[in-house]
């Protein structure tokens, strides 16, 4: 196995530079060390990155909070910087994995593993968070909405990692939030499906709302349509058939081990009823 | 590659496969085996160990991640005086079964007794929520690591 241990961000994408295609990044380990013992690690590069302190911490920017890509969910859940500006960012990711799990897991790792249930991307995208992507000598920023192509495909380059990713400082200031994570247990269980939910509403009247959703799709998304129709309506007059319909156009569940498709939606449906009434 | 690590307050350093996992090198390098190895995938919590303080399933952890750092295994927690109160828990409630999960299960404990300790039964599940016990003891490990809680609370260390 080819095996690098940069000393720098530098000297990795100088390193990187002599591979072509696809590469492996080595962060908390927690997702590729599981694929290793199933033996389904194809002959990559392997490069070590998360002794990378560069991309470790949480920042508070201008306007926006900076979250690097190499920052472990420990730290999110120790935040003081999150607690008092991203609290339900946080306060949302209390049940990823384990404890144990929390100590490496790395915010970039659930992100580029590109799972369609990856904890953190529903919240993420109700946040308008944008993803940072670095390669040697340039940088991108693109909404974390245009991060995911297809099942498992991203846009990101062969030569280029992800950074971090950057939160508007009031993504959270004045709505209403509601986040659940549904699986077979509370804790250390991977999402049957997950719902996270911001909304306005002046007397009634829902001014602003945003959607996402995990493990429906081949990728976590926001739900426009269903935005759309819900956007300047009073909750009274929202029907659960219009709603229903606008769901089945949005989002695939399938059918797996962990449930099936009927049992998703059903359960989607009155999340999202659960969270217009709230 | 060159990786060095300090266990239990041994420090070593080897010329070895970086992706090794961390539990092979604590049992094979260091022929501690306290540190069990059941799902091998980070489900069950058999294997956990402190690194830097803080806890970690070594069945995925790799030796470069442990480069410089050190690590305690339960060996090394039993002999603390809060790692003494926990054996002495799990021992007065009979919260040891078949006795595979305990070291893992005494690592996270340790943690939480150490960083938090509050006598709090939610907490105590979550913070024992990696660790998984076959033989179905949850219930006396809970009271074991609520009673060890307590003493510590009440100033009986
Ligand atoms: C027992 C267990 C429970 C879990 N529970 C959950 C859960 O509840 N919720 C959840 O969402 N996930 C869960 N996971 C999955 C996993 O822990 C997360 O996806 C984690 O965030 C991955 O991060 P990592 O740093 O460990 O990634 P790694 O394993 O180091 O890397 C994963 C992938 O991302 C790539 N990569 C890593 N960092 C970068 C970067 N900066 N730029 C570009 N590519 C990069 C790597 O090349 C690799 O393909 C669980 C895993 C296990 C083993």
């Amino acid at each position: 196995m080819r095996f690098f241990k940069p000393s720098s961000l530098p000297e990795l994408f100088l390193t990187m530079e002599n591979f072509e295609g696809e590469k492996y990044f080595l962060a908390g380990g927690t997702d590729l060390n599981i694929q290793k013992k199933k033996n389904l690690l194809q002959d990559r590069p392997v490069f070590y990155i998360n002794h990378l302190t560069e991309l470790k911490g949480i920042r508070e920017l201008h306007e926006d909070i900076l979250i690097g890509s190499l920052t472990s969910f420990r730290e999110i859940l120790d935040s003081q910087l999150l607690n008092r500006k991203l609290p339900f960012l946080q306060n949302s990711l209390a049940y990823f994995a384990s404890p144990l799990l929390q100590t490496m897991a790395t915010v970039g790792g659930n992100i580029a593993n590109a799972s369609p249930t990856a904890d953190i991307l529903p919240l993420l995208l109700v946040l308008d968070a944008r993803v940072k992507l670095l390669s040697k000598s340039k940088f991108r920023e693109l909404p974390i909405s245009e991060f995911y192509l297809g099942y498992k495909q991203t846009i990101l380059k062969s030569n280029e990692i992800i950074g971090g990713i950057i939160i508007p400082k009031t993504a959270e200031t004045g709505f209403q939030t509601y986040y659940r994570k549904v699986g077979s247990r509370k804790a250390l269980t991977i999402a049957k499906l997950a719902f996270a939910g911001l909304k306005k509403t002046e007397q009634n009247n829902i001014k602003i709302v945003k959607i996402a959703v995990g493990a429906l799709n081949e990728f976590p998304r926001r739900l426009r349509k269903l935005e759309e129709l819900i956007t300047g309506k009073y909750t009274e007059d929202l029907k659960s058939d219009e709603l229903r319909k606008i769901l089945e156009s949005e989002i695939t569940p399938i059918t797996d081990l962990r449930s099936d498709s009927d049992y998703r939606f059903e359960v989607t449906l009155n999340l999202l009823l659960e969270f217009l009434e709230e | 590659m060159k990786i060095s690590l300090t266990v239990n307050g041994r420090k070593k350093e080897f010329d070895i496969d970086p992706m090794k996992r961390l539990l092979d090198v604590i049992r094979d390098d260091f022929g501690l085996t306290g540190t069990k190895e059941s799902c091998g995938e980070g489900e069950c919590g058999a294997c956990s160990v402190l690194m830097d303080g803080k806890p970690v399933t070594s069945c995925i952890v790799n030796a470069v991640h442990a480069d410089g750092k050190t690590i305690e295994t339960s060996e090394y927690l039993a002999e603390l005086p809060l790692g003494k109160l926990l054996v002495d828990c799990f021992d007065e409630t009979n919260a040891v079964q078949c006795g595979f999960c305990f070291p893992g299960f005494l690592v996270a404990a340790y943690y939480y007794l150490h960083n938090d300790g509050e006598p709090n039964l939610e907490k105590i599940k979550f913070a024992l929520s990696g660790n998984i016990c076959r033989c179905t003891g949850y219930i006396k490990i809970f009271e074991a690591v609520m009673v060890a809680c307590q003493r510590k609370k009440a100033g009986e260390l």
